[in-house]
Parts: structure tokens; sequence; C-alpha cells
């Protein structure tokens, strides 16, 4: 299996070319063009209540869809819903990943997929509910986000700051508290920042470059109100 | 045969999410065996004496083992999260060692009891709130009603019924509308303590239905006189609307869907998935069972009603009956007042309890009210 980003930038599509056998499992309608010999099947990952958990309490899509070489190679073009930049990641078997909701578009066959309850604190000011997907196995996974994609590369012990509506994912061996972003309550909110996660190292966050509640915020005052 | 990685291994001269890394606990340390890489460095071993590591619980949830040691090339930090190796390393290494990783893991231990307290404690209180809304929240939206003067109930009242009215052929008068006066006024004379002036509307429309709104504004269609057998029928379904105004059942129902709304809002906030699906399905349930009370309710009193104003009140059930019996045209009156034989059973029961009396008939006619209307004299066979 080997992947590619083709345009890169904010209209990105991603060209995963398949071995005659292998799948990959991508975000429901994701898909956008595939060779003849492959089949598209939704699948529930996890089986049915995994599936169920996922939608419920996620958010997240209920089916994925399964693109299987199964009658020769060929490749798959994917291509996430929002404008923003996509990052292929590698995993290795040992590196995991936390992934906020709306932040998978696709995953080698290999790659496990749960939805894993955060402490009440962090689902309810963290600003990613309290249940997001964890992506653990092995293989390619590419995840998009709304604006460009941010590495933040941190050492041991080394933090960070970031907005939580920011945040794309995070690995599991990084840390992080949620705090108000200014000491008062009130300046914490008018700042316009409200939660911020503090993150500690070591590990990998990535960020992406615009807030997608923001921009819906900003959209609706556009939107004619009908009668 | 190729290495399978169990940690990571941080470093300086490591990319910054770590190298996998398969780590091997031996009685005197830690064997450390790097993978062969990329760009063609090949697999190499590492042994560390117990002696030369710090250990600490990290990561996301804290659950994975971090040993640091200082090496030749700076310092390092190993991230364990496979159970087997930890606990493999909390049997062989020493105590100034495990002592630590015992607390370590205690304060794991203890994170997650207080999460699962935390998890438990919020589920009860909803679940409190729930049932509490369930159970109780008749007293206190009764409470609430009861805050309300009706001078603002008539206002929420007439608006609705005006704006309903604008768009309806009303009849001014005739016999439909000469009949219905004296039926309300027959029911409204045997209430004591009425707040209401009760302005009644016919509505000419084959629409099988009769309703009333908060403020004491009935409105009854002509399709459901068309039904109607004798004049105690009409008179009985008027009872009924008569009571939803005075138990005050619409305001009831308002404020009730507001309050649970804005308590199940406060709670869940807008979510989506299962949260959205939890609202909507609660607030209809809640408004179901809320319904099912009120019509009980209104069915009883509008029988007393009736029975005080000597109008016959097996017409109620009997027309109840046969309105539920048939499914043809447009019987909209059942779809917000669903007939069951329970309904009918526990209103035969009411009436059975009652002293018998001789009920005294109407001033019109009924066949002739139902000719005004352009129906037959009687619709039985």
């Amino acid at each position: 299996m080997k992947s590619e980003i083709l345009y890169p930038g904010a209209f990105p599509m991603v060209r995963v070319e398949l071995a005659e056998g292998e799948h990959i499992k991508a975000e429901s309608g994701a898909m956008v063009a595939c060779s003849p010999t492959i089949d598209i099947e939704s699948k529930m990952e996890g089986g049915f209540l995994g599936a169920l958990s996922r939608k419920f309490l996620t958010g997240e899509k209920f089916f994925f869809q399964t693109l299987r070489a199964s009658r020769g190679a060929g490749e798959v073009l994917l291509a996430p819903t929002v404008p923003g930049e996509v990052v292929v990641l590698d995993l290795d078997g040992v590196n995991e990943y936390m992934v906020q909701k709306d932040g998978f578009l696709a995953g080698a066959e290999g790659v496990v997929i749960d939805s894993q309850m955060q402490s009440m604190s962090r689902g309810l000011l963290g600003g990613e509910g309290f249940f997001i997907l964890k992506m653990s196995g092995k293989g390619m996974l590419a995840l998009n986000s709304f604006g460009a994609i941010h590495k933040i590369e941190l050492k041991p012990g080394q933090e960070y700051i970031v907005d939580n509506s920011h945040l794309v994912a995070w690995s599991t061996t990084t840390t992080y508290n949620i705090e108000k972003a200014t000491s008062g309550w009130v300046a914490s909110f008018t700042s316009g920042e409200g939660f911020v996660c503090r993150f500690r190292g070591p590990g990998v966050v990535y960020i992406q470059s615009r807030n997608p509640g923001s921009f819906g915020a900003w959209v609706r005052q556009f939107i004619p109100v009908s009668e | 045969m190729p290495v399978q990685p169990n940690a990571l291994c941080f470093g300086d001269e490591f990319p910054a999410s770590g190298t996998p890394c398969l780590v091997h606990v031996e009685d005197h340390g830690l064997t450390i065996t790097f993978p062969p890489d990329r760009d063609g460095v090949e697999s190499r071993d590492e042994s560390l004496k117990f002696s030369e590591l710090t250990v600490s619980a990290g990561g996301l949830d804290h659950d994975q083992l971090v040993a640091t040691w200082v090496g030749l090339k700076g310092q390092r930090t190993l991230y364990l999260k496979s159970p087997d190796v930890i606990r493999a390393f909390r049997q062989a290494a020493p105590d100034h060692l495990s002592q630590p990783l015992e607390r370590a893991a205690e304060q794991v231990r203890q994170a997650r009891q207080r999460h699962r307290m935390v998890w438990s404690i919020v589920g009860g209180a909803l679940l409190v709130v729930v049932l509490g809304l369930w159970f109780g929240s008749d007293v206190l939206v009764e409470r609430a009603v009861d805050r309300i003067p009706v001078e603002w109930e008539r206002k929420l009242g007439e608006s609705t019924y005006h704006d309903f009215l604008a768009h309806q052929d009303v009849m001014k008068e005739g016999p439909a509308v000469d009949a219905v006066n004296e039926m309300i006024h027959r029911l409204t004379g045997q209430i004591s303590e009425n707040p209401y002036t009760f302005e009644v509307t016919v509505v000419k429309s084959d629409v099988v239905n009769a309703f009333a709104l908060p403020g004491g504004y009935i409105v009854v269609f002509t399709g459901l006189m068309k039904k109607a057998e004798s004049g105690e029928e009409v008179a009985g379904v008027l009872a009924h609307e008569l009571n939803h105004v005075l138990q005050r059942h619409g305001l009831e129902r308002i404020i009730k869907q507001l309050g649970f709304v804005a308590v199940v809002s406060i709670v869940l906030g807008n979510p989506p998935g299962l949260g959205g699906m939890m609202k909507q399905l609660g607030v209809e349930l809640m408004t179901l069972k809320f319904g099912r009370a009120q019509e009980t309710e209104a069915d009883l009193t509008g029988l007393e009603l009736l029975y005080r104003a000597k109008i016959d009140p097996s017409g109620m059930i009997t027309f109840f009956q046969r309105l539920a019996g048939k499914d043809e045209g447009r019987v909209e009156w059942l779809s917000t007042h669903p007939m069951s034989n329970a309904r009918a059973e526990r209103l035969k029961t009411q009436l059975a309890g009652m002293p018998k009396q001789n009920p005294e008939p109407f001033t019109f006619e009924w066949p002739k009210v139902r000719a005004s209307q352009g129906a037959p004299p009687s619709i039985l066979p």
C-alpha cells in the first residue's frame, strides 16, 4: 500500500495504491474516485455495538467505508469534506494517537479505531466531547483538518499551550491539562480563548490553523433568516 | 525474524514521536533493542542497569511506565505500555525503583477510581434529575401554573384563537351555533367559581374535531356535529374540552415542555448523536405521558360536569366509542384523543358509580340541527 497527497494545501486529495487483496477503511463518503477493480463496502468497524457507540458517543459516522482491491490492484482517491490539509502518518504498532472526532479520513487495514471515554474535566472543558477516537495498530493513517495542519514536536517535559478547538490529534505519550486561558474567569472568555490545553511532551500534537466552531458562527451571520 | 517493538524511546537524536524499540526485562536491568531503521542503520542493543534508571508513570492516562536515564548521547526517556513488560519490570526491579512505581501505580488506581466515582455521581445525578422530572414534575408544573394569572392565559389563547379563525369559515348564526351555545350555557352554569368567560366558535369544516385553547377559547367543527347522533354526544365532547380549560391543561403542557426542554438543554447542551436523539425522545415521551394523564382527567371531570348539568353522560361514552370504531374521513379528534378500551371502561365505571338521575333534554331538535348542516337526519342505519 502506497499513499500520496495530491494538491497539498486547502483542497488536497489522497491517492492510495492498493495491491490485490489489500483494503483500507475510510470515512463514509470520503471516496472521490477509484479503479474499477476496487469494491466499496460499508462496514461497521468494531462490530455493531462498536459502530453504535462511535456514532452516538463521538458523533462520527456509523459506517466506515471499506475499499477493497478484490479484483486486482488499483488506486483510490479520497478527500475530506471540509477544506483543509491532510496528513498521512505511519503507525508502527507502538505509537498511538488520540484523534478528535472529525479528524479521521482513512486508515490501513491494520489500524485499530476505538472510541475512548475521556475524564470528566477533559470531556466537559476540552471541547472534544466525552468520547474521542483512539488510533492504534499498524499502517497508514490519514488525518484531515480544517485549515492547515501544524505539527508540534514536544521533547520530554516540554510544554505547549493549544486552544482546544484547534486540536486534531495527539500522541498518547503526551499528557494535557485543561486550564483557563488567563488567570481570571472573565478575562478567559473575553480574550476569546476560554479554555486551553497545556500539553506536556514527549510526543507530537497536530493542530489545525482554523477553528471550525468559530467559522460556523461567522458563516451563520450571513445566512438569511427564514420566516 | 523482525523485531516487534513494544516501547517508544525519546531522545535528542530521535524523532519527536519517539522511536519504536523492543524492551526486555532481565535480572540486572533492561535490554533495549532498536530495530534497523530506514536509513540503513542496523539493529542494535543497549543494556541498562536498574541503578541507572529513574522511573515514574506517564502518558495520557498515566498508565505508561516512564524510565529515564542519561546515556552517552544525553537524556533518554522510555515509554512502556505493554502490561506484561510493566509487570516483569515491577517483579525484577530493586525496591528503590519499584517503590516509586508502586506509588505511581497506586496514584493511577486512585485516579481511575476517582474517574469512576465522578462518572457514577454524574450518572446518578442525571438519573435523579430524569426520574425527578418524570415523577415530580407534576407538582412543580402545578405550582408554576398556579402563579400565572388567568388574564395572561387569556392573552395567550386569544392570539392563537384569532390567528386560527382568520383562515376558517366561521359560522356566525344558525341552528348549529344556537345548539352549541345552549350546551355551553348549560355546562358552564354548573361550574362554580369559574374565572373564565368561554368563547365558542363553530367552524364550517368536514374535519371531525373540536379543541380548547388556554383562556377559554373553544372551537367546534361542523364535521364533528355531523358525526353525532344526538346533542348529548356533542355536549360530551364539549364537557371534555371545557375541562381542559378549567384544569389549565394547555398552560401546564406549555410549561412542562418549556421546562423540560430547558432542563435537558442545560444538562445535555445541543449534542450530536446520542445526546440529540435522547433529547428528542425524552421531550416526546414526556409530552405523551403528560397528554394521557390530561385526557383521563378531562374525561372524568367532563363526565361529572355533564351529570351536574343533567345532560345524559352516556352520550359521551357512546360517541367516543363510535368515533374510534370508524376509521373514515378525517377524524382528527382521535389523533389527539386516542380512544382506548381502558378509557371507555374507566368512564363506564365512573358513570356506574353515580346515582341515577333523569336527564333534562335540550330545547333544540338534533335532527334539525344536523339537517341544517346538510347531513341526513340520522347516521345510524
